[in-house]
């Protein structure tokens, strides 16, 4: 919205003494010094990346269908290890078989990427829900922004764990969309809260001021000037909720409560528990999942660090 | 690394379960003076309601255990029935008039004395349910006429027709319990349905079992010794040992391993093979009924699959047979037993009691293959109209086959089997998914008629005799859907032509005296209606891998210490809680 025109040649020009800061200023425009290559967001996205690749490429360079029950033999341990009774581990099963006769490596691979596919639709569609709410309630204030608090200020006190419980025993079966979309219910609140309070503070900047006074339409305004806006905060978010939701589908599924068959890493951490995998030495059972969701979760973290720099330029220079 | 990772782990949680019991660990009564147990169970729904009449109201929490005793324990090992509260029940030559001789001196904890009052007004309250749906109330219902007191200590059954199993059938703890006689001067003129038998001020609930209730929560039940207890007085028994008795629900199988390789639990209902050697390798104390493979004792109860034969598609027979022979027994046991059992041959125990019976049912051709025929099966299910999608499911009419398997969720061993089947019958095209729910749920469900298939062990009833277990399905407990199944009595609800002439011939075995040489052919002939109809599937033997702690107490049953069963969840734990000494 600068009333001058700003080139490097200008800035040049005007400040030929200056070596430092003009290098800094050119540094600007560089095309690498983007607040998007934050170290802490690749590293978080490469961790995630590679999670997700083993997913992808393990379903096309392992058999998958080994991870259900009685495809392999029980209880053996990966290879160079032994179980409790003595066997060694073999190379058909590089990480190992647990009790029921699933192969671990084939259920990682199913695994992983299923619950963190549970995590980002559920957060999709939290913060697809919060955005509208978020933006319509801050926006357009009066009984719509009270009705919009209400409801999702009553949500909030409900608890989900609770309510969730009661609708998967009464479903015939959970799969991965079912439980997303049941988590998705109940992480919609928090978004439309944060996003209403940004949209609150952004309506009275001059640039909406100036939409308004354009004749630019309520939805033009709230979609095509604010929200690109507030783009890195609500990928932060979007990261925070998708955390929240893998969080609560793991929470659910170690309780038992996750997909009957499909593998996953909170119900591989269930049926451990349930067959004394601590006491009976098999690490590689409960060990795994655990270190994968607990590697999942640093990922995210990265990235939710990496999105907070992005869009709080005070961060930024701090860490730098 | 990784070992202090699981070291930390396994202490963080012995220490989190340790809490849990430390509230009661921490009275009075020391370690070495208590005996802790395990049960599979769920969390208990309401732990101060002990009227056991009512279906779904626990009792194998050490009410029936230590506080409620039977009037006759049958022996697995002797074949005899000892007597306890009784001390004979005969009946004359036409087998229909029993006489039941009581114990002298027996007395309830508050002091009353136990009669043949109680015992009548206990059957009376049983023949008075019209609903037949209290526990017991089908069947005494179904033998018995009258009952008279000849005096305080006798009271003779006159029977509807003859019955030579009347004794051990409901008196003797053939399985799992037995009737309950039940105090008159406290339940006389209390609603059977409603009454709670609980009330802290009154002392309630009482027995006549050496041990009375100290305290009832959800996941614990505290029984301490009533040092005045009429047994020792009267001669019968010493004052057991243990001061205290404890049942605890541990939920899980890493929580009972724990336990009980920390010597924190003295007895766990049942183990995979996997957490009882891990158990022994840390704790050398711990036993089981044999001292080495297959180490798990036989419990009589065979495991079976079972169908709402009401409910679309399983009220064809094609469909039911297509079932049983996608099932490969053989792949149950290797999985979810890891080897400790063998493949059922008809739905009966294989006692040695019920080979002739058995061996006679697969000489006449029907016989059960330990392994699977998908090619037939899926042949049969075709001929029905089904054909397979591209997803391998069969479907009709645009819907795809499914099958929902409820199962009691409390013990690994259900479930792991239920996983097997679910997983045999998707590789056939049957769109399966189990259904874990609580033992109550599942009585509920079946019982009601709200399921599709349910994995149970609901055949169980024979030992020695083939009758029992045959009576179960007879058209006599026939209810529609929705209607509670009398005294979980056919509630597969097998309702075809087939079952009537089964029912007939079964009704016509049960007025025969045992070991009758008529019996073995007419059970031929009652089965293969059974197995030509498909209500239910036999599965696999059913194995119970009881562990007990010797650390702190010694006496407990094992093959070479064989006074009776291991089964601490039955009623004839009284016979075990008498026979512990102290270890050392």
């Amino acid at each position: 919205m600068s009333t001058v025109e700003t080139t490097p040649e200008t800035v040049a020009a005007e400040a030929p003494a200056d070596d430092g800061q003009l290098k800094r200023t050119m540094g600007r425009f560089n095309q690498w010094d983007t607040p998007w290559l934050n170290p802490k967001l690749l590293t978080g996205a490469a961790i995630i990346g590679i999670i997700l690749l083993l997913g992808v490429l393990g379903r096309f360079l392992w058999d998958t269908d080994l991870a259900y029950t009685a495809s392999s033999p029980l209880n053996l341990p990966p290879p160079g290890f032994v179980n409790t009774r003595g066997q060694e581990g073999i190379w058909e099963h590089p990480l190992g078989t647990e009790n029921s006769g699933r192969d671990m490596l084939a259920v990682i691979i199913l695994g992983a990427p299923n619950s963190f596919l549970i995590g980002v639709v559920a957060a999709t569609v939290g913060m697809g829900i919060g955005i509208v709410l978020g933006f319509t309630a801050g926006f357009l204030g009066g009984w719509v922004d009270e009705l919009i608090r209400l409801i999702s200020d009553v949500t909030i006190t409900i608890p989900s764990l609770m309510v969730l419980i009661v609708i998967q025993s009464a479903l015939r079966q959970v799969d991965i969309s079912t439980m997303a979309l049941l988590i998705a219910a109940f992480s919609w609140p928090s978004p439309t809260r944060l996003i209403r309070a940004q949209v609150l503070s952004m309506r009275e900047s001059g640039y909406v001021q100036m939409a308004k006074l354009s004749g630019s339409s309520t939805r033009d305004i709230m979609f095509r000037e604010m929200m690109p806006n507030l783009i890195p905060y609500l990928f932060a978010s979007f990261i925070g909720n998708a955390t929240g939701a893998i969080l609560a589908a793991v929470g659910l599924e170690t309780l038992g409560l996750g997909p009957q068959r499909v593998p996953t890493l909170g119900g591989t951490i269930y049926d451990a528990i349930q067959s004394a995998a601590l006491l009976r030495n098999m690490w590689w059972w409960w060990g795994i999942p655990t270190l994968l969701l607990a590697t999942m979760f640093i990922g995210l973290l990265f990235i939710n660090l990496g999105f907070d720099e992005i869009a709080n330029p005070r961060l930024r220079r701090s860490s730098q | 690394m990784m070992s202090t990772i699981r070291r930390g782990l396994t202490l963080a949680i012995v220490l989190a379960i340790l809490s849990l019991t430390i509230g009661v660990m921490a009275q009075d009564v020391a370690r070495e003076d208590t005996v802790i147990f395990d049960i599979d169970s769920s969390q208990i729904a309401n732990p101060t309601n002990f009227n056991w009449l009512v279906p779904g109201t626990l009792r194998n929490h050490g009410a029936h255990q230590a506080m409620w005793e039977p009037l006759f324990i049958l022996n697995y090992e002797t074949g005899q029935i000892d007597p306890w509260l009784g001390t004979s029940f005969d009946a004359n030559e036409t087998l229909d008039v029993w006489t039941l001789n009581l114990r002298e001196g027996v007395k309830w904890s508050d002091g009353e004395d136990f009669n043949a009052d109680d015992v009548m007004f206990t059957i009376n309250m049983l023949l008075g349910d019209e609903t037949a749906t209290l526990a017991e109330a089908a069947n005494m219902q179904q033998w018995i006429d009258s009952i008279e007191k000849i005096d305080d200590l006798t009271v003779q059954f006159n029977l509807k027709e003859p019955n030579p199993r009347f004794q051990l059938d409901y008196f003797s703890v053939r399985i799992w319990g037995s009737v309950l006689i039940m105090p008159e001067h406290v339940w006389a003129g209390k609603d059977p349905f409603t009454f709670t038998f609980y009330d802290e001020e009154q002392g309630w609930p009482i027995g006549t079992g050496p041990y009375t209730l100290t305290s009832a929560e959800t996941d614990r039940m505290v029984w301490d010794r009533d040092d005045d207890w009429w047994g020792a007085a009267a001669g019968f028994q010493d004052l057991p040992e243990p001061l205290r008795l404890i049942w605890i629900i541990t939920s899980t199988e890493e929580n009972r391993a724990q336990l009980m390789s920390n010597a924190q639990l003295d007895s766990v209902m049942n183990l995979t093979l996997g957490a009882f050697e891990a158990i022994q390798a840390r704790n050398p104390n711990v036993v089981a009924w044999f001292p080495e493979l297959p180490y798990a004792w036989a419990d009589p109860c065979a495991r079976q699959m079972s169908f709402n034969t009401q409910v679309a598609p399983w009220d064809n027979v094609n469909m039911r047979k297509a079932v049983s022979l996608i099932i490969d027994r053989q792949q149950i046991i290797d999985v979810a037993y890891e080897g400790t059992t063998t493949p059922s041959r008809s739905f009966f125990v294989q006692y040695g009691g019920m080979e002739p019976i058995i061996s006679a049912i697969e000489e006449a051709g029907m016989t059960l293959s330990p392994t699977a025929d998908v090619a037939a099966a899926q042949a049969m299910i075709e001929a029905e109209g089904y054909t397979m999608n591209d997803n391998g499911l069969y479907e009709k009419d645009g819907e795809v086959l499914t099958a929902d398997v409820v199962v009691n969720n409390s013990s690994i061993e259900y479930t792991r089997t239920v996983d097997v089947i679910v997983e045999q019958l998707i590789a056939a095209g049957i769109d399966a998914v189990a259904r874990p729910v609580t033992g109550a749920t599942h009585g509920d469900l079946v019982n009601n008629g709200e399921f599709q298939l349910s994995y149970d062990w609901d055949g169980c009833g024979s030992i020695n005799e083939p009758w029992n277990s045959m009576n179960r399905y007879t058209a006599q407990f026939l209810v529609p859907i929705g209607e509670r199944s009398p005294g979980s009595n056919n509630w597969v609800r097998w309702d075809t032509e087939g079952n009537a002439a089964y029912s007939e011939i079964v009704g016509e075995i049960g007025v025969l005296p045992l070991g009758d040489p008529a019996i073995v052919d007419m059970v031929v002939e009652a089965y293969q209606y059974l197995y030509d109809e498909v209500p239910i599937v036999p599965l696999v033997q059913a194995s119970k891998l009881v562990p007990f702690d010797t650390t702190y107490w010694t006496g407990w049953p094992t093959q070479e210490n064989n006074y009776n069963h291991p089964a601490t969840w039955w009623n004839s734990t009284h016979q075990i809680i008498h026979n512990l000494t102290k270890a050392g």
